[in-house]
Formats: C-alpha cells, sequence, structure tokens
C-alpha cells in the first residue's frame, strides 16, 4: 500500500506527453523572435542555418534531456545529484532560471489578458488618439507617436521616462497579474493530472488561430508583397557569422532547454516509453510552426506596410490637390509621382515651399522595419489589426493564441520549478499538492508585481535579455558535457537500450560527444566577447515628449542587479559541488578513526 | 445723364463688401466630395453653392437667435476646382460691414454637425481652414467594459479552483476513511508488515536508479 501512495503520477497516456512537450516549446518566441530573424538575415535563406542547427544541435539535445527524465524519474535537481552527486548544482541553476522566467513571463500573459478586454469595445482603443480636455484635438504624446504606441506606452504601461523613476502599480496590470497567476494555479494545481488535461486545449487551440490567421492575412490587400519579400532568399547573409549564431541560439532557447522543464515533464513517463520518437516530433513541429507563423507575420507585414504606403501616397495627394487647387479626380493614387515631378517643372517656386512637407512614400523601406518582442507583438499587430475589417472578432482571436501560447510555456516553467520541489520528501510530506504549487504561484504573483509599476517594463525587458540567456548556455554545456563524458556515453547508451530496447545510433552519440559541445562552447564564448564589447548596458527608454524610443544607459545599480541574476544561477554549480565535497570530506574524517580501531586490534591479534 | 450713370454704376461695389484671399474677416471652405462619397458623390455646382450659404445663414441665425441672415450676406470668392473658396458674412443690416472672425467661428462650431450633415461630408471632408473641429464627447460609461469581461473571467477561474480544492478535500476525506477501514481489517486479521512495508528510503536515502545496475562507480 505504501509504495503505491508513493508512486509518481503520471501522464494519462503518452499523447499528453507529447501535447505538453509542444505546448511548451511553441511559444511566444516562435511567433515574436523567429520572424524577425528571418527578416533580419535573408529571407528565406536563413532556414538554411536554421534547420542546420536544428540537426546538429536541436534534437540531439532536447532527446538528451528527455531520456535523462524519462531515466532518472525525477525533476531537475534530484536528476543531476543522481548523476553525479557533485553536479547536482546544475540542477539548482535550472530551477533558479526557471524561477526568473516565472516571474517575468507572466507579465506578457498579464499583457495578454489587458489587450483581450479592452478588445471587446465597439471602437478598439487603440484605433484612435484619445481627445484631450478641452476637446479641440488629441492627446499630444498620442499625436507625436502613433495610437498604438500611446495605448501601449501610456494606458497600458504607463511607463515613466527611465528606470530610475519607480511609480505606483498600474491597477489594471496587477488584476491581470491576479488573474495570470490564477489560471496556472488552476492548470497546475493537480501536478501532472491536471496539466494533462490542459495541454490538449493550450497545444491545439493556437494552431486553429494560427491557420485562421493565414487565411485572413494572405487575403489581405498588399499581403503578398510581405510574403514575397520574406521569400526572397538573400544568401550574402549566410556569409555573416551572426547568421549562424542567431540560428543556433534561436533553436536553442526555442526548444526551451536548460530550464529542467522537459525533464520535469519526462520524469512523468513510464520507463518504456518512445521518446525517441517524440524527441524528433516535437522539434520538428516546434521549428515548423516558426516558419508558418513567420508566413502569417510576413503577411500581416505585408497588409501594414502597404496600408501606410498607400495612406503615405493618400497624405501626399492631398497636399498637391489643396496646394495646387486641382480638381480632385485629376491625381489618383496611381499618377501622383508622376505628378510630383509635373508640379515641380511647372510651378517651380510654388513646389520649392511644398518640399519640407512632402515625404518620399517607399514600400521597401516600410517592409524593411523589422521588430521583435513586445513590440512585435503588441504595436505593429494590433496596429495591422486595427485596420482590418471586423477588428475586435480578429482583436480577439489574436489575443486569445497570445495567451495560450504563453500559458503553455508556463505550465513547463512552473512545473519545472514545482517537480524538483516536490522530490524533497520534507516537502512532499508536510504540504499537500495544492498547497505547494499555490504557495509557488503566490510567491512569483508578489515578486512579480514589481513588473506593474511605472518603471516594470524597464525591469522586465533586463530580465527578459539577461536572467536567462547566458546562465542557459552554461547549463546546457555542463549538461552534455556531463553525460557525454562524466556519467559516460556507454552508461547513457545501456540506460536508453533499457528503456527503448535498441541503442541510439551513430548519428546521435556523434552529436552529443562532439558536435553539439562544440556548437555550444562557441556559442559561449561569443556570448562573453559580445558582452565584454557591448560595454555598459543599454536600454529603451520611451521618451512621451518625443513619442518615441530613446537609448539610455543602466544605472550603477541596474548594472550590479544584472550582475546578480547572471551570477546567481551560474554560482549554483561551483557553490553545490564545493558543498558536496566538503560533504565528503566530513564522512570520510568520521569513518576513518573506525578503520583504525579495527586494523591495531588485527595487528595485535 | 452720362455721368449720373456712370455715378450709380460705381455705387453698387462701395455699398458692397469687396470679398477677397485672405480677408481679414474671411474663412477658407475646402469640400472634398469625391474622398468622402466615392462613386456616389455629387457634383459641385451653384445649386450646391446655394445650399451651403444657406447653412451658414441658418448658423448665424441659430447663432445669434435674433437677426434675420439671407443667402445674400454670405459672399463668396475665389472658387477653384479644387471645390475650395472663401466666404464672408456681412451684416444684414449693414451689408458693408463684415462679421468678425470670431463670432463667424463661434457660428460654424456650434452647428458644425448640421452643415456637415446637409452636405454628407465629415469634419475632415469639409473643412472650414482655421476653425478646429468640434471632437465629440468621448462616451464613458460607468464601468469601463474591460473590468466587465475581467470579473466575468476571475470570476469563473475563482469558481474553478475552489470546485476543484474541494473535490481534493473530500477525495483525501474519503481515502483516509477508506484507509481507517482497511487498517482496521489488518489489525483484525493480525497481518504482520514487518519489512516488506518499509521503503528502501527510510533506510538508505534515496534509492538512486543511476547505480542500479552498473558495473563502474563514478569515482567521487
Amino acid at each position: 500500500m505504501e509504495m503505491e501512495k508513493d508512486a509518481r503520477p503520471s501522464w494519462d497516456n503518452p499523447m499528453q506527453f507529447v501535447l505538453a512537450c509542444v505546448s511548451y516549446a511553441v511559444g511566444l518566441g516562435n511567433v515574436w523572435r523567429f520572424p524577425y530573424l528571418c527578416q533580419m538575415h535573408g529571407g528565406g535563406g536563413f532556414m538554411i542555418p536554421y534547420l542546420l542547427m536544428l540537426i546538429l544541435e536541436g534534437i540531439p539535445l532536447f532527446y538528451m534531456e528527455l531520456a535523462i527524465g524519462q531515466k532518472m524519474r525525477l525533476g531537475s535537481i534530484g536528476a543531476w545529484s543522481a548523476i553525479n552527486p557533485y553536479l547536482g548544482g546544475v540542477g539548482i541553476a535550472s530551477v533558479v532560471t526557471s524561477l526568473y522566467l516565472c516571474l517575468y513571463y507572466n507579465v506578457i500573459n498579464a499583457w495578454s489578458f489587458w489587450y483581450l478586454f479592452h478588445s471587446f469595445q465597439s471602437v478598439l482603443p487603440w484605433a484612435e488618439c484619445p481627445v484631450n480636455s478641452n476637446q479641440t484635438g488629441y492627446i499630444e504624446e498620442c499625436e507625436v507617436a502613433t495610437p498604438t504606441q500611446y495605448f501601449f506606452y501610456r494606458e497600458t504601461l504607463n511607463i515613466s521616462p527611465s528606470i530610475d523613476d519607480n511609480g505606483r502599480v498600474h491597477m489594471g496590470q496587477a488584476l491581470c497579474l491576479v488573474l495570470a497567476w490564477m489560471i496556472v494555479y488552476l492548470f497546475i494545481v493537480r501536478g501532472v493530472k491536471s496539466t494533462g488535461k490542459v495541454v490538449y486545449f493550450t497545444a491545439t487551440f493556437p494552431y486553429v488561430v494560427l491557420i485562421i490567421y493565414l487565411i485572413r492575412g494572405v487575403t489581405l490587400h498588399g499581403a503578398m508583397n510581405g510574403v514575397k519579400y520574406m521569400f526572397t532568399p538573400k544568401l550574402e547573409q549566410l556569409a555573416d557569422p551572426r547568421t549562424w549564431i542567431n540560428a543556433a541560439t534561436q533553436i536553442f532557447f526555442s526548444l526551451g532547454l536548460g530550464f529542467g522543464s522537459l525533464i520535469a515533464f519526462a520524469s512523468y513517463n513510464h520507463h518504456n516509453n518512445n521518446f525517441e520518437r517524440q524527441a524528433i516530433v516535437v522539434s520538428l513541429i516546434n521549428s515548423s510552426t516558426s516558419i508558418f507563423a513567420s508566413i502569417v507575420t510576413f503577411s500581416i507585414y505585408g497588409f501594414k506596410a502597404t496600408f501606410n504606403y498607400e495612406s503615405c501616397l493618400e497624405r501626399m495627394r492631398l497636399l498637391l490637390l489643396n496646394t495646387f487647387d486641382m480638381a480632385e479626380d485629376t491625381i489618383t493614387l496611381d499618377n501622383v509621382d508622376y505628378w510630383i515631378t509635373e508640379l515641380n517643372r511647372t510651378h517651380p517656386d510654388q513646389f520649392a515651399n511644398l518640399a519640407p512637407k512632402l515625404d518620399t512614400c517607399d514600400l521597401v523601406a516600410e517592409l524593411d522595419t523589422a521588430v521583435e518582442g513586445t513590440g512585435l507583438a503588441f504595436i505593429v499587430y494590433s496596429e495591422a489589426i486595427k485596420n482590418m475589417p471586423a477588428s475586435q472578432l480578429w482583436s480577439v482571436l489574436y489575443f486569445s493564441m497570445l495567451l495560450l501560447l504563453g500559458m503553455g510555456s508556463m505550465l513547463g516553467n512552473v512545473t519545472a520549478i514545482i517537480t524538483p520541489l516536490r522530490d524533497f520528501k520534507v516537502l512532499a510530506r508536510n504540504f499537500s499538492n495544492e498547497t505547494l504549487n499555490g504557495l509557488v504561484c503566490v510567491f512569483c504573483l508578489l515578486l512579480g508585481l514589481g513588473f506593474t509599476t511605472r518603471s516594470g517594463n524597464y525591469w522586465f525587458t533586463m530580465f527578459n535579455e539577461y536572467g536567462a540567456t547566458f546562465s542557459l548556455l552554461f547549463i546546457v554545456l555542463i549538461e552534455i558535457i556531463t553525460v557525454s563524458y562524466v556519467y559516460g556515453l556507454k552508461r547513457f547508451e545501456k540506460d536508453i537500450e533499457d528503456m527503448l530496447g535498441h541503442r541510439p545510433n551513430w548519428y546521435w552519440k556523434i552529436m552529443w560527444a562532439v558536435v553539439s559541445p562544440v556548437l555550444l562552447i562557441s556559442l559561449f564564448i561569443f556570448y562573453i566577447v559580445d558582452y565584454i564589447r557591448g560595454g555598459t548596458p543599454t536600454y529603451q527608454a520611451w521618451d512621451a515628449v518625443l513619442g518615441k524610443s530613446v537609448v539610455m544607459e543602466y544605472p550603477w545599480y541596474g548594472q550590479a542587479f544584472i550582475a546578480l541574476l547572471l551570477v546567481s544561477s551560474v554560482c549554483c554549480v561551483p557553490i553545490t559541488a564545493l558543498y558536496a565535497f566538503c560533504k565528503k570530506k566530513q564522512k570520510e574524517a568520521k569513518s576513518v578513526p573506525r578503520h583504525e580501531h579495527t586494523v591495531s586490534t588485527v595487528s595485535v591479534v | 445723364m452720362f455721368s449720373l450713370l456712370l455715378l450709380l454704376l460705381s455705387l453698387p461695389p462701395a455699398l458692397a463688401l469687396e470679398c477677397s484671399k485672405d480677408h481679414q474677416d474671411g474663412y477658407q471652405v475646402r469640400l472634398s466630395i469625391k474622398t468622402a462619397l466615392g462613386d456616389q458623390a455629387y457634383d459641385w455646382n451653384e445649386s450646391e453653392l446655394f445650399l451651403f450659404k444657406a447653412t451658414i445663414a441658418f448658423a448665424m441665425r441659430k447663432y445669434t437667435k435674433n437677426e434675420t441672415y439671407d443667402v445674400s450676406n454670405i459672399v463668396v470668392c475665389n472658387e477653384t476646382p479644387r471645390v475650395s473658396f472663401w466666404f464672408i458674412v456681412v451684416n444684414p443690416e449693414n451689408p458693408t460691414l463684415a462679421i468678425t472672425k470670431t463670432r463667424v467661428e463661434e457660428a460654424v462650431r456650434v452647428s458644425r454637425n448640421r452643415i456637415n450633415n446637409a452636405f454628407l461630408l465629415t469634419d475632415k471632408t469639409l473643412e472650414f481652414l482655421g476653425i478646429p473641429p468640434t471632437l465629440a464627447t468621448p462616451v464613458t460609461p460607468a464601468t469601463p467594459p474591460w473590468l466587465i469581461v475581467f470579473g466575468v473571467v476571475i470570476g469563473a477561474v475563482c469558481a474553478g479552483i475552489v470546485a476543484l480544492l474541494i473535490s481534493s478535500f473530500v477525495r483525501g476525506k474519503r481515502a483516509n476513511k477508506a484507509k481507517e477501514f482497511a487498517e482496521e481489517d489488518d489489525q483484525a486479521k493480525g497481518a504482520d508488515k514487518g519489512i516488506s512495508g518499509e521503503t528502501f528510503e527510510d533506510r538508505n536515502g534515496v534509492y538512486n536508479q543511476a547505480f542500479s545496475d552498473d558495473d563502474r562507480f563514478t569515482q567521487l
């Protein structure tokens, strides 16, 4: 009876595990980071380094983490302590990094909720500027920037001019964050039993929305401009090393390696689950979703760029008509350029007066504006959506999709913290499942409220850029070296044969032993060099007067905090190794006198 | 006779106000009919101009409340193919006197909506250059609509959490009761649990599967 009670909970069926991995891996990065990289590094040509890196590092590392989790049947701390007691710190580092991620990632879900709730209005609030107090015009900050930027920076974030100005907590944001954490709790309250049912929805619904958006997107006016622009490969970009580095890091972070979530998910599998096939399937699904999402994004880009281009032409047309008092139908959108040259020729002095107000309307320049991250998701996309017919419906669909992508990833992040905690018998005995999960959620919520203050977005950006990137590289590098050389590939192969029934073939072994570590080491070195050469870290602050972002340097405490973020997770590894070493020395010291005693008695006899 | 005719001819210009571009009390009006109405655009002609003069006269009457303005008191000049022109409003009692710019502006602002609708146009397509549009008062409902949706969603989530927690609690109590019965049964039968009930965990720390069947120990 007791053995059954302590038996590890498990997924109801292997499909739940696969969907959980898909839900975790397919996240916001597929939607807002990959299209940007594609655009920056030569469109269709970027597929080559991307797919190559998937084969060289993505799938092997993913396979490795699943194997460890399924074999050890413990969370990251327990699993790595079991592999090598000196390297239990790798598990602790994973948990710390997951904690940082949980703190700030749910704030994105809070923003998605905010936008989603604000979509239930007859006019989308980011479609128009609000009227100023004496009703003569629009609010100045909104005039200088665009209504979508105003809505994001002023009404959603109420952002302060720099990281130094802390303000009060934004009540709406705080409420949405509370809601986000409550939903996370609802999804994980019973561990895998509840998570397993939720992932059916969180993994599949985003695809439904993406397909709907694909159909809507490619039928939009001007969408083809964007898609053509994306797929025209600029193969000269392949010569730039940054292309390859970005491809490697994108694969790495997109699959969510190093956080311990994959180990945690796999630890709930049956011993003989065929994770080899599942690893390949999930990795391929993740990459194809990125490509699919970027087709959608580029059709939206094309629509937005064409819309802006045609608005520009319309403005110029009106300007010419009004200045030269010509009848309305003489100039159409098509012959604006012709008329510009014509009027310059016939009325040169009048035209000279006009010159400062004349913008050059360039479609390619509009398409070239590459945006990533929250700027893409919340500003560019919402700008495109407000111009679509039936914009409220599209807005609701889009932000629901963002929410599900974010929630799916949060499930993995929180599971990565809770699973190792539950492995400590002290905690498991004194706290029930529900209580422990609730405490973790409340803790993260309280700390996360700091991101809802007026300067919260700047701290968010800091966490986003420094909280997980470098530490993950370090963690996964230690992981692969441990598995390949400290634990030993032979022993690892035997474990896999034990679970799957066959040994991994030569491809896996070469990747684990040689290729992936080399790639990771070079990425690691590149990151360090980049940090050192980059000088003082900077961030983008929103200037309300100018209506755009300006670059500012972090103050001393900001830089200290960045250092703390980087060091706190990385130093878990050496500290734990030292601790294990000291404990071993202590144990040896205790057992030595007994040996001496027995030896002396033997010699006497 | 001839000189009298000359005198008579010269009188009307002196009597009527000279409308010109950039007159200090004049306003320029610009209509963008084709932009606003597309295929259903009407042509701008004398009748439409007459309607315009009538609406301005109406606006002045409404604003001043007693002075009787007529279409002849609205003087229009400088018409262009763009469909833009200048107009000046003259005092009905003294046609040489122009109504000041500010009064005209006030009158137009008060009746702007009526003027726009007479021409099926909006503030952007029927422009009075120099008169800022009166933007509609933003409709602020008592509760912001997003709070309503938020309330619904958070209520549902709370209900879900409470339901799950209660069902876990009830299940736990039932399991405890079943365990009590099972233990009572065991005691009655006198079963000896002994060592088989203990797990390895209580003795040697955590049972470590990594080292269960290997032949080479990791050197500590």
